[in-house]
């Protein structure tokens, strides 16, 4: 991948010079096209005169956003915010500069929302680590126009592969938490519910802030769980009756409370909340307990837990930047605890009754099928690369793949869905590529796992399908290529009729069908095609 | 110098003339290294001073 890095300053020696080319010092004249990103990484200038160079920071704003237009709406565009490295007050109540900084970075920060392909990358978030003195060495400042010092480039570099990790959406879904002396302090069993540590003065007052930590990590949509060696009941009471509790029995999507091997609950709470075990992150104060889950289960990231509380802020720091980061939080992924909880009261439900058409009935479950949009199109990329359990062909897509395929007419279509336990969003989406004129290709067909198991994959592709046939299309085909997680589909296209014309020796198939006909749907869909 | 200049083997002979790759930029980030390396702070006049290996060698032999 080629980069372009517009800059005001010599930070060669940070970003480096692989694949990276760089503009002349505060150059906007070219806006290269041939490159797959871009990155706008200014410096703040070394000036006394606080005015002028208050002027010169404000006028940053409109370079890139010239910069911007010039790049187009597809390619990645990442802006680092203006931190300033050497500030310079000569009377107290000055503040010109702080001013036009600010208000440069918030203008970032509001391109980031408006543009789906534009990054904000807080550059604070390293500098804040250093003192003053070590982030300006002023010797390499005057030999070679490099403010930030260039000792610092290996930290550099290390930070700056965490924000190209969090960049390509690898974060972690669930965070699996022991209870005893990792929730809280003491043993919940021995010290009783108002005998652990937990509010109040250290080191109760550390769990308290751990707790309201973890809290804002399932509001942005990580899925907590707990697997702990304890009674159920002791638990329940604990959350029930302990005033200081922040983090109670509603913000866990699953729980493991009993007196089993751990390595077999986190099996189990992976298969519960359908996710695969490479999403999950285990915390554990006990090393006998985190090595038994490195050797057991080797896709499960285990970190060390911190000796001392007060260790615990800098600890959830670490555990943000390495697992659970992400530069765009969509409404998607917010709403997920809840929908991984709804859907356990549907499990529940279920078992009421006795045949699953009535059960279905009882849901008065909504499918709304929508042509992929502006609005949409980040959520759909962003199924394309995190959905591996029911996914056809698994082809992973960024928002400027799809946009591309739309450009060459390709047909994409997304589906929101809702019961009557919760809305559950947009969760699945499939990619038709057009053969020819009555003939049409699904390159992709997915749906997120938490809505499986209620027949809605056959509703949504059958409607896709009748779509198709209004508008002309007599064939369609399709493939299925197996990967490790997707075995689940593997016979989805002959149960929906179509015909097996090849099948591969790595287990691939290749499907065709003629759309000669209704595709009759179950009526306990309400179906709306938007 | 082998990982600055991204060089499978350094020849002692080595200098800005004949390495393309041992440019101001990389001159610097050569001296930030050494620095590091060695404890070391050396002064602008220093470092412009170290334009092949020998010289190089030399000044860090008197630094140390």
């Amino acid at each position: 991948m080629t980069t372009f890095v517009f800059r005001n300053q010599t930070i060669e020696a940070f970003l480096g010079y692989k694949d990276m080319t760089y503009s002349g010092y505060d150059d906007i004249s070219q806006v290269p096209s041939d490159v797959d990103r871009y990155i706008w990484f200014y410096q703040v200038p070394v000036n006394a005169d606080s005015a002028q160079l208050a002027d010169e920071i404000s006028s940053y704003r409109d370079k890139l956003d010239m910069v911007l237009a010039g790049a187009g709406g597809l390619k990645p565009f990442i802006i680092l915010s203006l931190v300033n490295l050497f500030p310079l007050r000569l009377t107290g109540n000055e503040s010109a500069v702080e001013e036009a900084i600010a208000s440069f970075n918030s203008h970032a920060v509001a391109l980031s929302r408006q543009h789906a392909n534009v990054k904000w990358v807080d550059f604070d978030e390293f500098t804040s680590r250093y003192s003053s003195d070590l982030l300006v060495n002023w010797k390499y400042y005057f030999m070679s126009q490099t403010l930030l010092n260039p000792k610092l480039a290996h930290d550099f570099q290390a930070w700056w592969q965490q924000v190209e990790a969090g960049l390509r959406l690898q974060r972690k879904k669930c965070l699996v938490l022991d209870l005893d002396n990792t929730l809280w302090g003491g043993v919940l069993g021995e010290d009783g519910i108002d005998g652990i540590q937990l509010g109040g003065e250290y080191p109760g007052k550390a769990y308290t802030y751990w707790q309201r930590s973890l809290l804002q990590l399932a509001r942005n949509g990580v899925i907590l769980a707990v697997c702990s060696k304890n009674n159920e009941q002791d638990v329940q009471d604990v959350w029930l009756n302990n005033p200081h509790m922040v983090l109670k029995g509603e913000h866990f999507s699953a729980k493991r409370i009993n007196w089993q091997d751990k390595a077999t609950n986190i099996a189990d709470l992976a298969s519960e909340l359908n996710i695969g075990m490479d999403s999950m992150v285990f915390l554990d104060d006990n090393p006998a307990e985190r090595e038994l889950i490195r050797q057991f289960l080797p896709l499960v990231e285990v970190p060390d837990f911190p000796e001392k509380p007060y260790q615990l802020m800098a600890f959830y720091r670490q555990l943000v930047e390495k697992y659970f980061r992400v530069y765009a939080v969509t409404d998607e992924d917010r709403a997920k605890t809840e929908q991984y909880r709804a859907n356990a009261m549907r499990n529940a439900e279920q078992s009421r009754f006795a045949d699953m058409e009535s059960y279905l009935y009882s849901l008065d479950i909504a499918i709304d099928v929508i042509q992929a949009d502006e609005h949409n199109l980040p959520r759909i990329a962003q199924m394309t690369q995190k959905t591996n359990q029911f996914n056809l062909t698994t082809r992973r897509y960024t928002i400027d793949d799809v946009s591309q395929h739309l450009d060459m007419g390709w047909r994409v279509y997304c589906m929101s869905v809702s019961d009557r336990f919760g809305d559950s969003g947009i969760t699945g989406t499939v990619f038709l590529e057009p053969v020819d004129d009555v003939t049409v290709n699904i390159d992709t067909l997915l749906l997120s796992c938490r809505i499986l198991g209620k027949g809605i994959e056959e509703a949504f592709i059958k409607t896709v399908f009748n779509l198709l046939r209004l508008d002309g299309y007599r064939a369609v085909r399709a493939d299925y290529l197996p990967t490790p997680k997707n075995g689940q589909t593997a016979d989805f296209y002959d149960r929906m009729g179509m015909t097996l014309e090849v099948a591969g020796e790595d287990g691939s198939k290749h499907y065709t069908m003629a759309l000669d006909g209704v595709f009759e749907i179950k009526n306990c869909y309400n179906i709306r095609v938007l | 110098m082998r990982e600055t200049f991204e060089m499978e083997t350094v020849s002692t002979d080595v200098s800005q003339k004949n390495c393309e790759r041992w440019d101001s930029l990389h001159h610097l980030t050569l001296v930030s290294e050494l620095e590091e390396a060695f404890d070391i702070d050396l002064e602008p006049e220093e470092i412009a001073e170290m334009t092949d290996f020998s010289k190089v060698i030399a000044m860090l032999q008197s630094k140390l």
